[in-house]
């Protein structure tokens, strides 16, 4: 499947009446976005107002608590639309043809969903330097429900607000000529043989976390909990085939943004044709109930023996009992005689001392980690918050007396969004 | 929705008590904390009963949440080795994370219980929502 | 004013001697001598050696409680801001020396300290309770290995915060410390995975905890007809010790003849083991070797027979690796034997 992306590099995003982009600028009017936000009978029922917001890198501003991130981007050219099974329900297979990407701007949906959250940006300060989004231009949506909304209706329509929003500013870059374009393309299993007869069969098998209210993530619309482990072409996640419904923890979990953005698979694409034949992926879900992650973890490797892999990378979403599944994934390729590098990260506890990951095995001998997620950070106060800082006693990796009176924060990296990312998505990790 | 028969719900959630009892066998234990329900579910392992869901679901961390479900067996099936190491390390990570010392409102006991009542059932299958509706939730 | 420090070497660096001059007693020496030059240059003015201590490795070995005592003794009175020890490299007694030594000041005084050696030197073992650089296996290292330790030396004098074993040259130590990497998770991931695929070398971000298990051997239906081995770690030795094994961190196994011994009694064997009360050990050696209990059950025909030798050593403070190297020659022996099955106690 081949897709082109378009970048249009953004350099700055500014509030006006008209919506468009002229010279690496974008213009967004508000009440445009929020009008197509509102659009749609779930955000018209739950969601009582939206605020809108810039909060640009460098600024003292602090974004708080934060649901999820997502890129503007829209399809020119193709079959299906920007976030399939989303968008006007439509669920035609994306990853082909052309699609825009508003490069250097994000969306970022802020406010509480539960009366624990999770989930912060700096955009300046030492924070900053953990989360990729303090170097975005984001436009922030608070949201605030109807009183009485049920939490899952309200975290549903929140979650599609958010998309709308960024499909909806996506589609202002439409007509612009991008000022990069950059194909990807993999082969069919035929094909790859015959064109790339002796670079070693490379796959991803990317977990996904999918257990519950707030832990949730969406296949082309489907709740990949009902899953079972399944392929997909890496250009399909470019256009929002995978979508984030989670906000746990904020440093592990995978925002839209970061589905968008795979860095896996960029980074194989990277090599892809040089050192390595890049297969596909290979999605799995992060099940509670034992025998799922059993048999999710048999099926990966089924189908990675199915498709002759040589090696896959296995990149872990989620705190806890996803550990198991990684492992799992990890033994059983390796004891087919696939080769694996996984990528995680460590809880190893406020003096790193403690052990890192909750399940072992001597064959996960490649590890990359994206650092210790309990290492403590003093994050001094902003001038600026956009949502609420009720809750940062109350986050992963809060305490009590975590928020002080002078509103700087102290707890524990975890509570950065995308901290510790573990799709290798930063630059930061432990030894 | 899972079959009932043959296990039951270890729990110190009283939301899962009320709206999962009518469906499967439900050990209530209200007075147990977090690291009480692991403690006595890795008891149970030991003993040779079988365990169906992950000690540590979802993301919120053991120092942040005080609600904790498990799924158990009810017949003595014979101790296997890999459940006692998942109970075994659920314990120690629960260990790493330092008590927070906040003091909840009634409405983040209520989202505690939401989270981990929904993420019991996915577990199960059940339908978490309609649950809910029928409870008047 | 610059940090003052005290350097511990052995015979050879302090161009003592080899081999031959290993039992010398600890000197004490003013100023820098041998590889504390190479300190001193990468340090520019900003620390320098105010006296060496020269010591032998056998004597270190032999000798330890009086040498760390000496040590000890001469370190509090210079009263230096930081304790270098080597670097040993590949030299086993001399890294053992250097990392129990060091080990010794940081306890005992509370002075910062380093010491350097190759990954798999058995004072290696100590990583997890002081600083050690890791270095190359021969002294051919020293080019690289001084001034990496001399630039942490200079940040632990100095009192600031460390970053992670990688970012400054120490062994990691099992405190995991966040730092920025140049290129993202993902491009290492998948650098890592070429290398891998490739057969060739990669380091992984993440050792899982080593359990070190080991297989459990068949079970014997029929003990009858044995031949069993016995071996301890337990230190029980011929009376008098005749080969002189160390009562702690031993150096070496014995293997002794127990042929005509219907129970060992306290004239003619002994405990060379420190690390526990012997009395009682010494009062009766079977407690820890159970020769009597073995005898009986020869004449029971619970056992075959009670193979002749035993192999003993001292298992206090003795390094893993070593222990490991002990065992895997002596087990070849008691296969060529015909042991087939061994009890193996411990204290």
């Amino acid at each position: 499947m081949k897709l082109e992306l378009g970048f249009i590099k953004i350099n700055d995003v500014q509030f006006s009446n008209e919506c468009a982009v002229k010279d690496g600028i974008l213009y967004v009017n508000p009440e445009e976005v929020k009008e197509y936000v509102y659009d749609y009978d779930d955000v018209k029922q739950f969601v009582k107002s939206i605020s809108f917001d810039i909060a640009k890198p460098g600024e003292s501003v602090r974004i708080t608590p934060v649901k999820d991130v997502i890129e503007p981007r829209c399809k020119v050219e193709g079959p299906g639309v920007i976030f399939p099974g989303v968008m006007n329900h439509k669920v035609d297979t994306v990853g082909s043809g052309r699609t825009h990407v508003l490069k250097g701007a994000a969306v970022v949906t802020a406010g509480k969903i539960v009366g624990f959250q999770e989930g912060l940006i700096d955009m300046t300060g030492p924070g900053a330097q953990y989360t990729p989004f303090s170097k975005t231009l984001n436009i922030v949506m608070v949201c605030e429900p109807v009183e009485g909304t049920k939490q899952h209706d309200y975290e549903r329509a929140v979650r599609f607000a958010g998309l709308r929003a960024a499909g909806f500013i996506g589609q202002i870059g439409k007509n612009v000529e991008p000022d990069e374009i950059k194909t990807y393309e993999t082969l069919g299993i035929k094909e790859g043989i015959e064109k790339y007869p002796n670079l070693p069969r490379v796959g991803y098998v990317h977990m996904l976390q999918t257990q519950g209210l707030l832990h949730d993530t969406y296949v082309y619309g489907v709740d990949a909990k009902r899953i079972v482990a399944t392929l997909i072409n890496p250009t399909e996640t470019m256009d929002g085939a995978i979508l984030s419904g989670n906000c746990v923890s904020a440093c592990d979990k995978n925002t839209t943004y970061h589905h968008l953005n795979n860095p896996v698979v960029a980074e194989l694409f990277e090599e892809h044709g040089k050192t390595i034949n890049y297969v596909c992926n290979i999605i799995t879900n992060e099940n509670v109930y034992l025998a799922d992650k059993q048999r999710g973890s048999d099926w990966a490797a089924k189908l990675a023996k199915l498709l002759d892999l040589d090696a896959v990378i296995v990149s872990e979403e989620g705190f806890g009992n996803p550990d198991a599944d990684l492992i799992m994934n990890c033994t059983k390729q390796e004891k087919q005689g696939i080769k694996t590098v996984l990528v995680t990260d460590e809880y190893a506890g406020q003096d790193g001392k403690s052990q890192g990951l909750a399940d072992s095995d001597p064959l996960a001998d490649a590890v990359v980690s994206g650092g210790n997620a309990n290492m403590p950070v003093v994050l001094p106060p902003m001038d600026k918050i956009i949502g609420m800082t009720d809750y940062v006693d109350v986050c992963s990796g809060g305490h009590a007396g975590s928020l002080r009176p002078d509103g700087s924060i102290e707890a524990e990296l975890q509570i950065i969004t995308g901290a510790t990312n573990e799709m290798g998505f930063n630059c930061m990790s432990a030894r | 929705m899972k079959s009932p028969n043959r296990i039951r719900i270890v729990t110190n959630n009283p939301l899962v008590k009320q709206i999962l009892s009518d469906w499967y066998t439900v050990e209530y234990y209200e007075d147990a904390t977090y690291r009480d329900i692991l403690v006595k579910v890795r008891d149970m392992v030991y003993n040779g009963y079988e365990l169906f869901t992950h000690p540590m679901a979802g993301s919120v961390k053991p120092n942040e949440t005080m609600y904790k479900s498990i799924v158990v067996g009810t017949d003595q099936k014979g101790t296997d080795i890999d459940h006692c190491k998942l109970m075994m390390n659920a314990l120690i990570t629960c260990d790493k994370f330092k008590p927070t010392g906040v003091q909840y409102s009634d409405y983040h006991y209520k989202d505690f219980q939401l989270i981990d009542y929904t993420l019991l059932c996915g577990a199960l299958d059940f339908d978490a929502i309609a649950g809910l509706s029928k409870a008047n939730m | 004013m610059a940090y003052r420090v005290v350097h511990y070497i052995n015979q050879f660096f302090a161009n003592v001697g080899g081999e031959e001059m290993a039992h010398i007693a600890p000197e004490l020496r003013e100023g820098k001598v041998g590889p504390g030059m190479a300190f001193e240059t990468a340090w520019k003015g900003e620390a320098v050696i105010v006296n060496t201590i020269v010591c032998g490795d056998s004597y270190f070995a032999e000798h330890e409680k009086e040498a760390k005592e000496q040590v000890i003794a001469w370190v509090k009175e210079i009263n230096p801001d930081m304790f270098i020890a080597g670097p040993a490299f590949n030299a086993g007694r001399y890294g053992y020396a250097c990392a129990n030594i060091a080990l010794e000041v940081k306890t005992q005084l509370g002075i910062p300290v380093l010491t350097g050696m190759y990954e798999e030197n058995p004072g290696a073992d100590l990583k997890d309770k002081i600083l050690i650089t890791p270095t190359a296996n021969s002294a051919a290292g020293m080019r690289k290995a001084a001034p990496t330790m001399a630039k942490l030396a200079l940040k632990l004098m100095k009192g600031e915060a460390l970053g992670a074993s990688c970012e400054e040259g120490y062994m990691p130590n099992g405190i995991r410390v966040n730092f920025f990497e140049k290129e993202r998770g993902a491009k290492r991931a998948v650098k890592m995975l070429l290398n891998k695929i490739n057969g060739k070398a990669f380091t992984t971000e993440f050792p899982m905890p080593n359990f070190d298990r080991v297989e459990p051997g068949k079970a014997i239906p029929d003990m009858s007809k044995v031949l069993l081995g016995l071996a301890t770690s337990g230190g029980i030795v011929p009376k008098g010790n005749p080969d002189h094994i160390e009562a702690s961190s031993a150096s070496h196994y014995g293997e002794y003849d127990i042929e005509g011994w219907d129970r060992l009694t306290p004239e003619g064997w002994e405990t060379a083991h420190g690390g526990y009360d012997p009395v009682y050990a010494n009062e009766d050696p079977n407690r820890v070797l159970p020769v009597d209990v073995l005898r009986q059950m020869e004449r029971e025909h619970k056992i075959g027979k009670l193979h002749r030798y035993f192999y003993t050593t001292v298992g206090n403070g003795t390094a893993v690796a070593s222990s490991r190297k002990f065992a895997e020659e002596y087990a070849q022996k008691m296969l060529k034997a015909g042991v087939q099955a061994c009890i193996m106690t411990s204290t």
